[in-house]
């Protein structure tokens, strides 16, 4: 179901991370690199979950907030906030900001129980050691970013 | 070995190129009547050489066809030919003609023969009537070099009766004596190259191993002289050497030959063991280090099938009608024989980006570069003295800074200069735009460059090359008037373009003007509302309904000519331009003509910002739009009747534009302008003006342009970021587009219309 892997592989290592109290996962190898939470220059007519542009030795990106994104509760005055950057398929480089990174797993793509609507941002559900975490669409995610021109 | 060879062949297309640009110069002088001795000369020696490099790398369509331009300016410098407009006209057209086949060579699109030959023509009438009754040249399809090549064959005659090569008659052919025949092709004589070369040559191996040798003419094959056709060749030598001499040696001296000469090395003068002609493809392959043999290897596998008459065919192969030509013609450029093949094998693909890749510097702009670089590195030094300096020397590492900023600066100057080049290469390619744009619209449109040695930044002349192209097209198709109405417009017939460019407030500004009809506003309105680009009832001021032509899918050419009016160009040009930071705007008025002007930024990497403070961020505004600053006065401020402000400055009226709320972000204080904010007085390049209030003006200094738009999306009244010395990323504004929002904003029209024009 997810787009994130190869025909062959069924097994793709996933990052997970919390979101409020709840848990998300996207392939690891989409991720750059994982840094503290700075700072963000305040974009005009931004979307609301766009918290900003930081400075990635040089290169320029914005950090989504996912919990305004997802629209769930983030965990309140949080010290260990982290911004995952991540680089879409089609080379947009961009933040997610989440409330911490728990671990990695090796999530069976047979596993993954795909959620209903097909343009959402969670491509399915899986449940690692009794826990049941989101699998995230980066696709989507990131491509609203890119998308139309704001007027 | 073949690596070596292409960088070779890369700096003979770099060399054409600049030839090519030398002619187009000379060329144009010679058009505006500047017919000096010096431009003539300096015309000629571009093609001569081209056709010289191309006659040693084997390009043999393009040595052809510059032979024949070669001969007609020849008649031009010689005085025997005016350089009359019609002439001038010729030859600019063989010059296109000559570009396409260096283009050609390089691996580009085939030439069509059909405009070679058409070309040629013209240009051999030019010396034809010039030279009135000199006799032999005028032979149709023969190059004047081919005159000299029966001359030729008499010292050589001469030279074998006289003995020249230390032949002895009775040398004796010994058993395991080695036997060279060869014949050489016309084509052979027409390199420049002669069979007494071959002769000493082989005579010299002779030497240097101790014998010998002995030539034989062959004249079976000439016939009586009333038949003889000049340019023909039908001698063959046959050359006993003496058994201590290699083949090796031998293929050596036929080295530079092999592909217009047949050549036959047999040992023992008898049992041929089948080396003959087919060892040439062998011998080429031999001979691969020297260029012509990889061009020109499909010449002896036509050898192959036709020996006999192998000078014959060689020099048939010579007039463009022939059956390789023909076939040439038919399959495109891949396996073809001739200069296209060797190229199109392999590194097409490669050799243009690496072309792109190079850049021709004068040399004291990289002595400065160096001359920076040193002073940098003892700036470093004494940084890093003072650095360990017991007492700190606060104030000395201060003063030592601010030099180094003055250097760095310099610095960036003196790299930019480096890449700068000027806008000539392209405006020179636009005067061929506009003379095929003639010729296929029947009309008579004279160019005129101005500024060419406007230096831009080398990806911006690259870039500019498409919408140029696009604009002129244009301007030739529709703006320039058809020969009759512009005579019954009391104009005169000819047409006139002006393509100027030049530096203005840091930027530049490109103009391209014609002397046109202008644009007939009725029409652009009737067609956009046709189209469904504007509303029926929408009321447009005379510049909007210019700028209806930038909207995509707009054309009014009833018909779609080949030139334009498929609506795709005027759109695909304002996108291009607004892709490298620039701005087009038209200026026309009905009857005389339209104006476009482009202003482009001068580098696409750094700009000098004034720093300022809106909603508690850092912005950038780039120093060239900014007027004047001063305090908000609130008694020059005025509301409009729909909540807009605008502000009075010594009498000029503005739209006061609170940056802030602009730009979506909160933090604007509602209430209107505090007491300590500042007003920015910034201009679009048409002049427009806007007043922008901000909280704070930080600092002035240079800042890296960096795209957001990798990454995010566009943003409007943002035109780029950049970061800053503390690491944190700052928008550097798009004050036209700011000024624009704000002068529609006060507009008293109704605002669907305006939506409709923001493309």
């Amino acid at each position: 179901m997810t787009d994130e892997a190869g025909a062959d592989t069924k097994l793709v290592k996933m990052i997970v991370f919390a979101v409020g109290e709840q848990e998300y996962c996207i392939p690891i190898l989409s991720v750059r690199e994982i840094r503290g939470f700075e700072k963000t220059t305040a974009l005009p007519f931004a979307p609301h979950y766009v918290c900003g542009a930081i400075n990635l030795r040089g290169i320029i990106l914005t950090v989504i907030d996912l919990a305004v994104y997802l629209n769930v509760e983030p965990l309140p005055d949080n010290p260990r906030r982290v911004v995952v950057i991540v680089e879409s398929r089609n080379g947009t480089v961009c933040g997610l900001l989440v409330d911490r990174v728990i671990d990695m797993a090796d999530v069976n793509l047979a596993d993954i129980q795909a959620v209903a609507e097909e343009d959402s941002s969670l491509s399915g559900l899986v449940m690692i050691a009794d826990r049941m975490i989101g699998v995230l669409r980066l696709e989507v995610v990131v491509g609203q970013l890119v998308g139309g021109m704001t007027s | 070995m073949s690596g070596d060879m292409d960088d070779i062949l890369l700096v003979f297309f770099q060399e054409c190129e600049e030839q090519l640009q030398e002619l187009e110069r000379g060329l144009s002088a010679l058009s505006d009547g500047e017919s000096g001795k010096e431009t003539i000369n300096a015309v000629f020696r571009a093609v001569h050489s081209v056709k010289g490099g191309a006659a040693s790398f084997g390009l043999e369509n393009l040595v052809r066809f510059a032979h024949v331009f070669e001969s007609s300016l020849d008649g031009l410098r010689s005085g025997r030919v005016a350089p009359t407009p019609e002439i001038v006209k010729t030859f600019l057209k063989a010059m296109d003609v000559l570009s396409d086949l260096v283009a050609e060579a390089q691996g580009g699109a085939t030439v069509d023969t059909g405009r070679i030959e058409e070309s040629r023509v013209e240009l051999q009438a030019i010396i034809g009537e010039g030279s009135g009754s000199a006799g032999p040249k005028e032979d149709d399809t023969v190059p004047a070099d081919f005159a000299p090549v029966p001359v030729d064959f008499e010292p050589v005659m001469a030279d074998f009766d006289f003995g020249d090569f230390g032949v002895e008659e009775d040398a004796p052919a010994d058993a395991a004596s080695l036997v060279v025949t060869f014949s050489p092709h016309a084509a052979m004589y027409d390199r420049g190259d002669d069979a007494r070369n071959l002769l000493i040559g082989l005579s010299d191996v002779a030497v240097a191993h101790g014998g010998t040798s002995m030539v034989t003419c062959e004249t079976a094959a000439l016939p009586a002289l009333g038949s003889l056709e000049t340019e023909k060749s039908y001698l063959s030598w046959r050359v006993v050497l003496p058994a201590a001499v290699p083949e090796e040696s031998v293929h050596t001296v036929f080295d530079w030959v092999s592909d217009v000469c047949d050549v036959t090395i047999t040992r023992d003068g008898g049992s041929s063991p089948g080396s003959s002609s087919q060892e040439e493809p062998a011998e080429a392959q031999a001979a691969l280090a020297e260029p012509e043999a990889e061009p020109e290897a499909p010449v002896p596998a036509a050898v192959q099938a036709a020996p006999v008459q192998a000078p014959v065919a060689a020099s048939h192969a010579r007039t463009p009608t022939s059956i390789a030509e023909k076939i040439m013609a038919e399959l495109p450029p891949a396996p073809t024989p001739a200069a296209t093949a060797p190229i199109a094998a392999g590194n097409t693909a490669t050799r243009r980006p690496v072309e792109q890749a190079t850049i021709r510097v004068d040399l004291h702009r990289v002595d400065d570069l160096m001359d920076l670089v040193g002073e940098l590195v003892i700036a470093q030094a004494a940084l890093e003295s003072i650095g360990q300096r017991e007492d700190g020397g606060q104030q000395e590492m201060i003063k030592r800074i601010a030099s180094m900023k003055t250097l760095t600066r310099d610095i960036q100057d003196a790299v930019m200069a480096v890449r700068a080049q000027p806008v000539r290469s392209v405006f020179q390619r636009m005067q061929r735009v506009v003379r095929e744009a003639c010729s296929m619209t029947n009309k008579d449109v004279v160019l005129t460059l101005e500024g060419e040695d406007t230096e831009v930044d080398r990806t911006l002349v690259e870039k500019l090359s498409d919408p140029l192209t696009h604009m002129l097209r244009n301007a030739v198709d529709h703006g320039i008037e058809s020969a009759e109405t512009r005579i019954a417009a009391g104009k005169p017939p000819t047409g006139q373009i002006l393509l100027s460019a030049g530096h203005r407030s840091g930027r530049i500004l490109i103009t391209i003007k014609d002397d046109g009809g202008g644009i007939n506003r009725e029409r652009v309105l009737a067609t956009a509302v046709k189209r469904g680009i504007i509303a029926p009832d929408a009321v447009l001021t005379d510049d909007e309904v210019n700028n209806l032509i930038f909207a995509p899918g707009f054309s009014t050419a009833s018909t779609v000519s080949d030139l334009s009016g498929r609506g795709v160009g005027m759109d695909v040009v304002k996108q291009a331009i607004l892709g490298l930071g620039g701005r087009v705007t038209i200026n026309s008025v009905e009857g005389q003509g339209t104006t476009f002007c482009l202003s482009l930024p001068l580098t696409l990497a750094v700009l000098d910002g004034m720093l300022i403070v809106a909603a508690g961020s850092t912005m950038v505004v780039p120093v060239s739009s900014v007027v004047e600053t001063m305090m908000v006065n609130h008694k020059d401020i005025y509301m409009l009747p729909d909540g807009a402000n605008v502000v009075s400055i010594r009498g000029a009226c503005m739209p006061l534009i609170p940056l802030a709320s602009e730009l979506g972000l909160d933090g604007y204080k509602a209430g209107g302008p505090s007491e300590e904010d500042v007003i920015l007085v910034v201009e679009n390049e048409s002049g427009a003006r806007a007043a922008l209030i901000v909280e704070d003006i930080r600092d002035q200094a240079q800042v890296v342009i960096k795209s957001i738009e990798k990454n995010y999306r566009q943003m409007s009244g943002v035109s780029a970021a950049t970061i800053l010395g503390d690491g944190s990323v700052s928008l550097i504004l798009d004050v036209p587009a700011l000024v624009a929002n704000a002068l529609g904003r006060i507009d008293t029209r109704p605002s669907d219309v305006r939506t409709g024009l923001a493309a």
